[in-house]
């Protein structure tokens, strides 16, 4: 276990290191001055000096990718262009929103996601099983924006039953009542991002319990006089969630790229609004912090999942894979 | 001869993918020939939110220009931005997933971790990033999806070639003295081409999207018509709740990029049947 897990965590920091090298080298490779990316042209002229003094941006290169990586590791991001508060600071602020709707996602995903494929993979070939692989295709093939706009559309705009964006009516309320006002914000935004997983998470979960359905065992459980339910719940169901649980791992980061565009379409004000906004602000110290601490909550998320697939399979723990 | 007329035959009568191919073939020839025949909308008229009618058959837009030209146009900039976006996949992925699934040692590991890392950092958000600092502009763009789509293909050749490389006519080839290169590339790539045809296909179907999304965020051309400008334009102006509603103009763009990608994905799948025997 201990050796699956430090290499998982390696790798993990591995993929940290060289997400924040590419923002560095990104905003240097380009033809336009770095100085003009860091530093706001509307700071005093002794800020202005701080900023190219902290990061050393009237220095050798080499010196400049150190003291990047000093200021970093002091949580240091730079300051907002738009906002003048420091890009922690920003960031920190909306981080839980987005943490919040990806967290309703995979409960989502995971709870009608792998119902629906256990009943597909149980009635495989009849027209229950049919009517789920045209819904697959379909939801693989989506297109955020649009399903987003369906969406608004039918119960925003035509049946008026949910709010058109936002994560609350303001003024923001208190005790349960914000708390129900926020989850009737959320369903549409989840709904919207969930889509495509979902379609994931149905076609793995059908076709990895299909696979396990032929094995020796379950035969076995049922000559022990297991009932189908039985079998499906307490033998089946841990090993065909194996593919699903992996799948979902690997989709962790387009799903955060997704989360960008649902959050701009429903003014959901996560880090995806934030990185809109500073778009159409130029804000790139904000810019580059956004996509770091999105990589570094991909990563953090890839290691749950890979804790939980080491946990269903227990041949990982041992090295056999 | 016989076999692959065989396996042209078997693509013949795959219903999906035959759906797909003149999907796809209608697409090429609305953004090749369209733009020709409809002139670019540009400016304003005073024909505001009109619906579809004879003179503008899917309606227009906030500024009263005409949908259906609009989508026309945006047609060929799709294609523009998938086709190079596929070259430049192709020309980085191609070679460094033969190389790593071919060869062992140092080199192939270190193109498969750097493969495994680019598969897990979040792409959109890199891409807006670099989108923001180049400049919007459709040739950037695409550019920009292409270096970031390579790995996916990379891995699915290494995949392919790792399982090619231990057939025994490979084995043979190299008994005969057959040069690496040629081996590489005149037996392995092209009885590894199955796996990497599918890819490729989602490569160009994946880079409408990411185009679109990108111009839904504001980092499109604004001198060219797309798909994603469109909707941006309409979400801008809240067509999708105010009323009277203007349905087309958000609509038809979204119906024009999920049809776009489901025809390429059915292409791809019916690919990958007919170039893989087991698959018939």
């Amino acid at each position: 276990m201990s050796r699956y897990l430090i290499r998982r965590i390696l790798r993990g920091l591995l993929t940290i290191f060289i997400s924040v090298s590419l923002t560095f080298f990104i905003v240097r490779a380009m033809p336009s001055d770095p100085v003009s990316l860091m530093v706001s042209p509307q700071m005093t002229p002794e800020a202005q000096q701080a900023m190219i003094e902290a990061y050393g941006l009237d220095q050798p290169l080499l010196v400049q990718y150190g003291k990047f990586l000093v200021q970093l590791f002091q949580g240091n991001l730079g300051t907002s262009f738009s906002k003048h508060i420091p890009v922690t600071e920003y960031l920190l602020q909306r981080l839980p929103w987005t943490l919040m709707l990806l967290g309703a996602v995979i409960v989502l995903v995971l709870g009608i996601g792998i119902p629906v494929g256990v009943f597909a993979a149980r009635h495989r070939g009849k027209w229950g099983d049919r009517v789920v692989s045209v819904m697959v295709t379909l939801g693989i093939s989506v297109f955020i924006p649009f399903i987003s706009f369906l969406l608004l559309y039918l119960f925003a705009f035509r049946f008026k039953v949910m709010p058109t964006g936002g994560a609350y009516t303001p003024p923001k309320g208190e005790g349960l009542s914000y708390v129900l006002d926020v989850a009737k914000h959320l369903v549409l935004p989840t709904v919207a991002l969930a889509v495509t997983n979902l379609a994931n998470a149905v076609m793995y979960t059908r076709n990895g319990m299909i696979d396990v359905l032929h094995e020796d065992y379950i035969r076995t459980a049922y000559s022990k006089g297991n009932n189908e339910k039985q079998v499906i719940l307490h033998h089946a169901l841990k090993n065909a969630m194996i593919p699903t649980v992996t799948v979902i791992g690997l989709q962790i980061g387009v799903m955060v790229g997704g989360a960008v565009v649902t959050e701009t379409v429903f003014s959901w004000p996560g880090v995806g609004r934030l990185i809109y906004d500073a778009v159409n602000a130029l804000d790139y110290p904000v810019l580059q912090g956004a996509f770091l601490l999105l990589a570094v909550a991909v990563v953090v998320m890839n290691l749950i999942t890979d804790l939980v697939v080491a946990w269903l399979d227990p041949r990982i723990k041992l090295g056999g894979k | 001869m016989k076999k692959r007329k065989s396996g042209f035959y078997y693509f013949l009568h795959n219903r999906n993918g035959m759906i797909g191919l003149c999907g796809v073939m209608l697409i090429v020839l609305i953004g090749l020939i369209g733009p020709i025949l409809i002139p670019k909308p540009e400016g304003y008229s005073t024909d505001i939110l009109q619906a579809p009618s004879a003179a503008h058959w899917l309606g227009t837009d906030g500024l009263g220009l005409d949908i259906f030209a609009q989508l026309v146009w945006g047609a060929r900039t799709s294609l523009y931005v998938s086709i190079l976006t596929l070259l430049v996949a192709a020309v980085i992925g191609l070679p460094l997933g033969l190389i790593c699934g071919y060869t062992r040692g140092i080199l192939s590991d270190i193109i498969d971790a750097v493969v495994d890392i680019f598969l897990t950092i979040p792409m959109l958000p890199l891409t807006i990033i670099m989108a923001a600092i180049m400049g919007s502009n459709i040739t950037n763009v695409a550019l920009i999806l292409g270096i970031f789509s390579w790995p996916s293909l990379a891995r699915v050749t290494k995949n392919s070639t790792l399982k090619i490389k231990e057939m025994q006519y490979i084995e043979a080839a190299g008994c005969l003295g057959i040069g690496k290169a040629r081996i590489l590339f005149k037996h392995v790539l092209i009885n590894a081409s199955g796996p990497v045809f599918v890819n490729l296909t989602l490569v160009m179907a994946s880079a409408v999207l990411s185009e679109a999304s990108l111009s839904f965020l504001g980092l499109g051309d604004p001198t060219t018509w797309s798909w994603g400008t469109i909707l941006k334009r309409a979400w801008s102006a809240n067509a999708v709740i105010t009323n009277p509603n203007p349905w087309w103009w958000w609509l038809m763009p979204s119906l024009c990029i999920v049809v776009y990608v489901v025809c390429f994905n059915l292409l791809g799948t019916a690919l990958n049947d007919t170039l893989n025997p087991k698959g018939r």
